[in-house]
């Protein structure tokens, strides 16, 4: 009971971090299509610069979250991802020191030297995190221990690359969704023009990766294998309605809920299991292998579920204080 | 190469680079808080000034202190996923309050510093600063909370498996390693923060610019110094060397360079501890005043390395010399910020260029004895990652070869570099460019 209380956590936690830090990188990802010319792009870079980094911690505090709930996926999650973790820390560092120092000094080879670092970090780390989470979905090969070493021949399956793709279409539409809601004048014109364009392409690969996924976990039908994914379908369609009317707003919503569906469903597809094994139905590491002593459970419980309400409420006071459009200037 | 070398060489230079970053956050938040609500309550021009320019400072330091640290987190599972499996249950939910409690408040509100009108700070900005002057600070707890579970594990219980359970997480929280251990290192930062205004503002003096509000920048720096080089030294590092003497005796034997047990130990000012032979060369002593300090009477008796197994043993030399580093420059540093103060009573520091000088020229050194403090407590600590639980050796992650830690490390030691020529670029940059743009 408590261990799947905690699955859930960290599931939403991940989740929020997915919808929050998913816009400010979907925003990097348009910034060269709506953003013309410097003052433009930094017009995009302010939009997301209070928030990025808030955003982040949800990755940060989710993690940490983790690692207090189930000690032992922790451990085995990041030492069997070793390389390709190590590459999103340097990514995560690399598009941090981009949108903390663009703004310092006053040149144009210098911002246009950061933008560009800003758009291939933030697409890498999509792709890499994609390819994690298809991965997961799919399984790794465990051993008795509970220890795994991905290698990159195993990593990069044509699954994990689907999702990947997946990935960079829904997050490039949810950045583009928050650009045409928080920008003023012409950069938000061409967001609202793209969101519409890349809505077919997320389509496509929402069907082309629900079917793969079917292949590579086999059918279970339940209740839960109905719904979610009547919630993400009716999302994608609530979007398609909020932006032809224009409603950048309404549209930014729709995208929340159509990732937090999706991330919803992954979640249902993974539990009871952390870390499932490769090849599907072979088991894994679950929430119970994975969990210390009652004490530990609860008192992980308790500081995550209330430090990330604390969270939420100041995030969303600060978020209200700076809820002014940003101008080009 | 040895994976468990790797990961210790990674380790250390990965945590000893993003320390420097928080040495400054820390250290700079009070100042920032102060300078934003003063400006906020009183509307005066100079103080807003002298606001947003400490606020761009603290602003570069986070950035990069954000960057490098979020390495450090991960490298729990990454390279230490033995430790982590074993030990999750408790270290794990410090980790967890730091990312929740302490992460959030101090990102969001930072947020809400540094974006928005110029000028005169609202109140919600003075708030701003204030809460993230406490997410700072409450970082710091946490992680030391963490580190002080490690040098003195309490509250937990041997569970099947090998693993170690969470009995009592307020035991681990609330323990006198960690209450004095924050203090030490919370009071340590202060001091280096107020160097840095200090510092800082005797430059603008000396080079005759900003000469009032560099004034200012000298006189609340030079106090503050005085005050927290004093508390650095009592009573939070006396405490602290309390804890080590009753808890990790062999740790304080390597510290002091003492080899064999003895009644009335003396006190080693300098010499050069020789392992191999297990002496001190050439030392100057103080005799007796190490019994003194352990245990409060002249002729007590002070355990020498010679009392331990030589495999638990921590590394001399280093443990050694980090320890007298830290406590030379602590001694320097309440002698500067005294003499700087005497001449502050007598209302000739900002005349006086020798102390102005002096002052400039010390920035640097208040972050070599916070890192050696460090080097101190975490190599004292080996040959044990949990002290007397689980020995390092044993806490590597299975599945990754010192090859693959070599390699990141080298990355990362590209990045940093290139990390720390932009911090000091635009650190002196904004320096350079002077309070009236900030």
């Amino acid at each position: 009971m408590l261990e799947s209380l905690g699955f859930g956590v960290v599931a939403f936690m991940l989740g929020v971090y997915v919808m929050l830090d998913g816009y400010d990188l979907g925003v990097a990802l348009v910034s060269p299509l709506i953003a013309r010319g410097d003052r433009e792009r930094a017009a995009a870079m302010r939009s997301i610069g209070p928030f990025w980094n808030g955003n982040e911690v949800w990755l940060i505090a989710g993690a940490g979250a983790l690692f207090a709930l189930f000690p032992a996926a922790y451990a085995t999650a990041f030492s069997g991802f070793y390389l390709p973790l190590v590459v999103v820390l340097w990514l995560l560092m690399f598009r941090g020191i981009a949108l903390e120092l663009r703004a310092q000094l006053d040149s144009p080879l210098w911002h246009d030297f950061w933008d560009a670092a800003f758009f291939l970090s933030s697409g890498l780390l999509i792709v890499l995190l994609g390819v994690a989470l298809g991965n997961l979905i799919r399984g790794v090969p465990l051993d008795a221990a509970g220890y795994f070493q991905g290698t990159f021949a195993f990593l990069l399956n044509p699954y994990a690359l689907l999702i990947a793709a997946f990935g960079l279409a829904a997050l490039g539409q949810h950045g583009a969704a928050f650009a045409a809601m928080r920008i003023d004048g012409e950069p938000a014109l061409r967001a609202a023009r793209l969101m519409r364009g890349l809505w077919w392409a997320v389509l496509a690969l929402y069907l082309l990766c629900g079917a793969a996924t079917v292949v590579v976990r086999g059918v279970h039908l339940s209740v839960g294998a109905v719904a979610v994914p009547a919630v993400s379908l009716a999302a994608l369609i609530w979007l398609r309605a909020a932006s032809l009317r224009g409603r950048a707003p309404a549209a930014f919503a729709a995208s929340s809920v159509f990732l937090a569906a999706l991330l919803a469903e992954a979640a249902r597809a993974l539990y009871p299991y952390l870390i499932p094994a490769f090849p599907a139905g072979r088991g894994g590491l679950s929430i119970y292998d994975a969990a210390p002593s009652r004490t530990a459970l609860e008192v992980a419980l308790t500081v995550s579920i209330a430090g990330s309400a604390a969270a939420l409420v100041y995030g969303s006071v600060v978020w209200r204080r700076m809820a002014a459009k940003i101008r080009v200037e | 190469m040895d994976a468990i070398l790797a990961d210790r060489i990674q380790f250390a230079f990965t945590i000893a680079f993003h320390y420097l970053f928080p040495i400054g956050t820390m250290g700079l938040a009070p100042f920032v808080a102060a300078y934003t609500w003063k400006a906020a309550r009183d509307g005066d021009e100079a103080t807003a000034r002298a606001a947003a320019f400490w606020t761009k400072i603290f602003a570069i330091n986070f950035a990069v202190g954000v960057v490098t640290g979020i390495p450090m987190e991960f490298q729990f599972g990454t390279n230490w996923a033995g430790f982590s499996r074993a030990s999750g249950a408790v270290v794990g939910q410090p980790l967890a309050m730091e990312g929740v409690f302490a992460f959030f408040l101090e990102s969001i509100f930072l947020g809400a510093l540094l974006y928005g009108a110029r000028g005169r700070p609202s109140r919600f900005k003075a708030w701003s600063a204030v809460l993230v002057c406490v997410g700072a600070w409450l970082s710091g707890y946490f992680i030391v909370a963490t580190d002080a579970w490690m040098q003195h594990p309490v509250g937990f219980a041997h569970g099947p498996h090998g693993t170690i359970e969470l009995i009592n997480i307020f035991a681990v929280l609330g323990s006198r390693w960690a209450v004095w251990q924050y203090f030490h290192t919370i009071v340590a930062a202060i001091v280096a923060g107020a160097f840095i205004v200090a510092g800082i503002g005797a430059y603008y003096v000396l080079a005759g610019r900003e000469t009032a509000l560099g004034g200012r920048f000298v006189t609340a720096g030079t106090i503050v110094a005085f005050v927290f080089s004093a508390a650095a030294a009592f009573p939070t590092g006396d405490l602290n060397a309390d804890n080590v003497t009753r808890y990790q005796p062999a740790k304080l034997a390597a510290m002091e360079g003492l080899f064999k047990t003895t009644t009335g130990a003396p006190l080693a000012i300098l010499g050069m501890p020789d392992t191999e032979n297990q002496t001190l060369i050439d030392p100057i002593y103080v005799p007796g005043f190490l019994s003194y300090l352990a245990y409060g009477n002249f002729s007590a008796g002070v355990k020498g390395l010679d009392a331990f197994a030589r495999e638990y043993w921590p590394p001399v030399g280093l443990t050694y010399y980090a320890y007298h580093v830290m406590v030379g420059l602590g001694t320097i540093f309440g002698g500067l910020s005294g003499i700087a103060l005497i001449a502050l009573l007598l209302k000739r520091l900002h005349r006086t260029r020798a102390i102005l000088w002096a002052l400039m020229l010390i920035v640097p050194f208040p972050y070599i004895a916070n890192e050696a403090g460090w080097m101190v407590a975490e190599v004292g600590r080996q040959p044990w990652i949990v002290y007397g639980v689980m020995l390092t050796a044993d806490a590597a992650s299975p599945t990754v070869n010192g090859g693959e830690t070599l390699f990141t490390t080298i990355g990362f030691a590209g990045m940093y570099c290139l990390l720390g020529i932009l911090f000091l670029t635009l650190m002196l940059r904004t320096i350079g460019d002077g309070l009236a743009r900030a």
